[in-house]
C-alpha cells in the first residue's frame, strides 16, 4: 500500500476517529486505526466493539492495500510532521514508512485480518435529519443523562420515533429533559433506542460537518451517516458512526411530566442563570441547594452553607399567584438554562415537594425534582 | 492547676437495680434479669455474682451454680426510661454529659468553675446520693483528669464505688493494677502478656519501646500512653445516633425448620424497619446471625445498592443470608437480625419513585395501626402461612 496525502487532511481524519479505542489489555488491536487505501481516498476506522467510527479522506493512492497502526501515537506524529506533503508506504510485513520533508518514520503495524470489521447496515429503520437540528436537540437534553453505572438504562439518550414525532429524552432519575420535533414517522419505521452516553458525546462532536445526517437503527444497534459537505480539510463522503444501543426498557417518562400547570412565570434566561450561578457560589457539597421564593412580582433566590455564609438575589418578575418556596440543586436549574438558546423560558412551580418544570415554545420540557427544605 | 474534672459514672447491676426499685422486697436476694430457661443472664445482683453468676451466662447454667436464683424477666421500656432520668440528673451538675451506653457515661466538670478537689468530690457525692434517693439506682464514680483513668477508677470498687485519682498520680494509680484493666487488653491478650511476664501495668512500663513494639506492633505507642494514664479524648456530648438496629430471639425449643426460621427473621425485619422509620433513618446492610445449641454462631451480611426504610428490598436477602450463615445441618437456638450502614434520608427527591412512595405511605399507616398494641394488628402475608400451619397442628393435636 502506498499513498501521498496532505498532512493536515491526514491529521484531521485521525482526529475524527481518535476517541474510540478499546482497552489495550483485552485486544491490543483495538488501540489501532485501520487504514485502507483505494482509488482516490483512504478510509480510517477505529472501534471499541461497542462503538466504531469511519471517515474518508482524499489522497493520491499509488498502490491500494491496508494496515493498522496505533492511533494515538500516529495522530501525534502526523500533527508534528514538518512538511505538508506526506508519503505513506506500508510493506507486506506491516511496517510503515512515513516520510515528510526531511523526516522519516518507520512504524510497526498489525495486519487488517485481526481488526474487527464494523457491521454494515441493510434495510433497517431509516431517517434523515438536519445535522444542526439534531445537534441542537441533543444539546438540550444530554446533560440530564445519568452517569451512575448502576442505572445503566439511564446512561444514554432515548430516541423515540412515534406518532409523527421524534422525541429525545434524558434523565438521571432526579431531572428529566425532553425535546420533540414533528416529522413523518411511517408506521413500519416507528421505534425507539437508547443511545449510549459515549456515542452521544461522539455524535455531538461530529455533527457540524455538513447538511444531513442519516440514522439507521434496529433493536440492538444504530448507525449514523454524517455528511461532510461543509468540511474543508479533506474529509469526503460521510463519517460513519456505528454504535450498540443500551438494551432494556426506558422508564415511562410521560408519567413524570406534570399534566397540569400551577404557577407559571416567564424568565429572562440569561439573567436568571446569572442569579442562580452567583447564589450557588456559597453552596458546598453538604448544602448544595438554592431556595427559590415567589411573592407578588418578586423572585428571590437564597443559598447558604453553615460554614461559609449566604447569598441573596432578587429579580422583578410578573407574578400574582400565592407565595411559595422550593429548593433545587443549582446545577439542575443551570444546566437547561445553559443548553437553551432562546432569550425567554417559562418556569412552572407548584409547591416545595413538587417538581419544577422549564418549558420553551419549541417542544422543550425539563422537569427537575426539588430538594427537601430543611 | 489541674483538677480531676473528668468523671466516669457506671450504674451498678443496672437492669437488676431498675427492677429492685420496683420490687424492693427482693433487695439482698440472689436475683438476675434475663431470659427464662433457654435465655441468657443480662444483669445479676451482687449477691448472685458472689455465687458465681456472671453476664452473659446461659440461664440454665446460672440456675445450676445458684439454684435459688430469682429470675426476673426483662421489663420492656423500663431501662431506657431510668437511664434517661439518670443522665438528666447528671445534667443538673454539668451540661457536658456523654451518654456512652444505657448505664455508663462521662461528665466533664472542667467548665463548672470548681477550684478544689474537695469541692468537686462533694458535688459528685451529692449526685451519687441523689441518684440513689430519686431513682434507687446505685452508681459508681471515678474522678480523674482524663477519660481513661476515670473509667478504670469507677470500676475499681463496685458497687457504690467512689475513687478519685489526684492529678499527677495517674501512672502510680495504674501501676499495681492487672494489665487486663487497660482498654484494649482482653482476656486473650492478658493471658498472652502474662506468658511474657507482664501481669501488672508496672511490668508493661518496665519494658523498653523496642520490646513494646515487638509485643503490640503498630499500637505500641498507644499502649504505653494507656499504661502511663495519658489520654486526651474529650467528653463527647454530641447526641449520637444509632449505628445499627438489631433484634434477636432465643427459641423455647431448638428449631430446625428453615421456613419457620425465615418467617421469624422476616418478622424481625418488619419490626426493626418500623423503628427505623420512626427514627427517620434509612439502612443499607442486613446481617443475619444464627446460634446453635452449643453457642457456636455464624453470621452473614449483605448490602443493598441504596439505603431504604422499607421492608420489601430486604425480604429477598433473608433466605440467601440464612442459607449462608446456617451451614451446619443442626437446629438453631437463636436467630438475630441486624441492620447497619444507617443513613439520613437524602434531601434530593427522586422522580421514578411512585411505587416506593406508595409503599412508604402504606408502611406509615401500618406503623400507626401497629403502634397501638404490643402485637401487630396488621401483618405482612409471610407471617400468616405458618400461623395457619401452627393452628392446623394444634387442631390436629386437640
Amino acid at each position: 500500500m502506498k499513498f501521498k496525502i496532505n498532512r493536515d487532511h491526514f491529521a484531521n481524519g485521525l482526529a475524527q476517529v481518535l476517541n474510540v479505542v478499546g482497552s489495550k489489555a483485552t485486544m491490543p488491536i483495538l488501540s489501532n486505526v485501520l487504514i485502507e487505501a483505494e482509488k482516490d481516498q483512504i478510509s480510517l476506522t477505529t472501534t471499541n466493539l461497542d462503538l466504531g467510527i469511519r471517515c474518508k479522506i482524499k489522497a493520491e493512492v499509488k498502490e491500494t492495500g491496508s494496515v493498522t497502526l496505533p492511533v494515538k501515537r500516529l495522530a501525534t506524529i502526523v500533527r508534528e510532521l514538518p512538511n505538508v506533503d506526506v508519503t505513506f508506504d506500508a510493506s507486506p510485513n506491516h511496517q510503515v514508512k512515513l516520510a515528510s520533508g526531511g523526516s522519516n518514520f518507520r512504524i510497526m503495524g498489525i495486519g487488517k485480518e485481526e481488526f474487527p470489521p464494523l457491521p454494515e447496515f441493510g434495510d433497517e429503520k431509516a431517517y434523515s435529519l438536519e445535522q444542526t437540528e439534531l445537534a441542537g436537540m441533543l444539546k438540550s437534553v444530554s446533560y440530564a443523562q445519568s452517569t451512575d453505572e448502576t442505572r445503566y438504562i439511564l446512561n444514554g439518550v432515548y430516541f423515540n420515533f412515534k406518532d409523527d414525532k421524534l422525541s429525545l429524552v434524558a434523565t438521571d432519575g432526579r431531572r428529566l429533559a425532553l425535546v420533540g420535533k414533528e416529522m413523518e414517522v411511517p408506521a413500519a419505521s416507528a421505534g425507539a433506542i437508547i443511545l449510549p452516553a459515549k456515542t452521544v458525546g461522539e455524535l455531538l462532536r461530529l455533527l457540524d460537518k455538513g447538511e444531513k445526517v442519516k440514522i439507521n437503527f434496529n433493536d440492538r444497534r444504530a448507525a449514523f451517516q454524517i455528511a461532510t459537505d461543509k468540511d474543508s480539510s479533506g474529509l469526503i463522503d460521510s463519517v460513519y458512526l456505528y454504535s450498540k444501543v443500551v438494551e432494556g426498557n426506558y422508564p415511562n417518562y410521560q408519567q413524570v411530566v406534570p399534566k397540569e400547570t400551577h404557577q407559571r412565570i416567564k424568565l429572562e434566561r440569561e439573567l436568571f442563570l446569572q442569579c442562580i450561578h452567583r447564589a450557588a457560589l456559597v453552596c458546598s457539597e453538604k448544602s448544595n441547594s438554592v431556595k427559590i421564593k415567589l411573592t407578588s412580582n418578586l423572585l428571590e433566590i437564597t443559598a447558604q452553607s453553615p460554614d461559609f455564609g449566604e447569598a441573596h438575589e432578587s429579580m422583578a418578575i410578573s407574578y400574582s399567584g400565592p407565595d411559595l418556596q422550593v429548593a433545587f440543586n443549582p446545577a439542575f436549574v443551570m444546566d437547561p438554562l445553559r443548553a437553551l438558546t432562546k432569550d425567554e423560558v417559562f418556569f412552572e412551580l407548584k409547591d416545595e415537594v413538587s417538581p419544577g418544570v422549564f418549558k420553551t415554545l419549541e417542544n422543550f420540557i425539563c422537569v427537575i425534582m426539588p430538594v427537601r427544605l430543611s | 492547676m489541674s483538677l480531676p474534672t473528668i468523671v466516669h459514672l457506671d450504674a451498678d447491676a443496672f437492669f437488676v437495680s431498675c427492677e429492685l426499685a420496683l420490687k424492693p422486697e427482693l433487695r439482698g436476694t440472689r436475683c438476675a434479669v434475663g431470659g427464662r430457661e433457654r435465655g441468657i443472664i443480662s444483669s445479676a445482683s451482687y449477691e448472685a455474682r458472689a455465687c458465681g453468676v456472671y453476664t452473659p451466662m446461659p440461664t440454665a447454667r446460672a440456675l445450676k451454680v445458684c439454684p435459688d436464683l430469682i429470675m426476673l424477666p426483662h421489663t420492656s421500656g423500663l431501662y431506657g426510661k431510668v437511664s434517661g432520668q439518670m443522665f438528666d440528673l447528671c445534667e443538673t451538675l454539668t451540661p457536658f454529659v456523654q451518654r456512652n451506653s444505657i448505664d455508663e457515661g462521662y461528665l466533664d466538670l472542667g467548665p463548672c468553675g470548681f477550684t478544689t478537689v474537695t469541692e468537686i468530690e462533694a458535688r459528685v457525692r451529692q449526685l451519687q446520693q441523689r441518684l440513689w434517693a430519686d431513682l434507687q439506682v446505685p452508681v459508681s464514680f471515678g474522678l480523674a483528669t482524663n477519660k481513661l483513668v476515670s473509667q478504670i477508677a469507677s470500676k475499681l470498687r463496685k458497687p457504690r464505688g467512689f475513687v478519685t485519682v489526684p492529678p499527677g498520680t495517674e501512672a502510680a494509680f495504674l501501676a499495681p493494677l492487672p494489665v487486663g484493666k487497660l482498654p484494649g487488653v482482653g482476656p486473650k491478650t492478658e493471658a498472652a502478656l502474662e506468658g511474657e511476664g507482664i501481669a501488672f501495668v508496672r511490668d508493661l512500663l518496665a519494658r523498653s519501646d523496642r520490646e513494646l513494639k515487638s509485643l503490640f506492633g503498630a499500637g505500641w505507642e498507644e499502649m504505653r500512653a494507656s499504661a502511663e494514664g495519658r489520654d486526651d479524648r474529650p467528653v463527647d456530648t454530641s447526641d449520637e445516633d444509632a449505628k445499627s438496629y438489631s433484634q434477636q430471639e432465643t427459641f423455647g425449643r431448638d428449631i430446625g425448620d428453615f421456613a419457620e426460621i425465615e418467617r421469624i427473621a422476616k418478622r424481625m425485619v418488619d419490626e426493626l424497619l418500623a423503628k427505623i422509620r420512626e427514627d427517620k433513618k434509612r439502612v443499607r446492610t442486613l446481617t443475619v446471625k444464627v446460634r446453635y445449641p452449643d453457642f457456636t454462631q455464624e453470621s452473614h451480611g449483605r448490602s443493598l445498592e441504596t439505603a431504604t426504610d422499607l421492608e420489601a428490598p430486604f425480604y429477598s436477602l433473608v433466605a440467601p443470608l440464612l442459607r449462608v450463615a446456617w451451614k451446619q445441618r443442626r437446629p438453631l437456638r437463636l436467630v438475630s437480625v441486624r441492620f447497619s450502614s444507617v443513613e439520613e434520608p437524602p434531601a434530593q427527591l427522586e422522580m421514578f419513585a411512585q411505587t416506593e412512595e406508595k409503599r412508604r405511605r402504606l408502611a406509615g399507616v401500618l406503623d400507626q395501626l401497629n403502634s397501638r398494641g404490643r402485637d401487630a394488628v396488621v401483618q405482612h402475608g409471610h407471617q400468616l402461612g405458618t400461623q395457619k400451619a401452627q393452628k392446623n397442628a394444634e387442631e390436629a393435636e386437640g
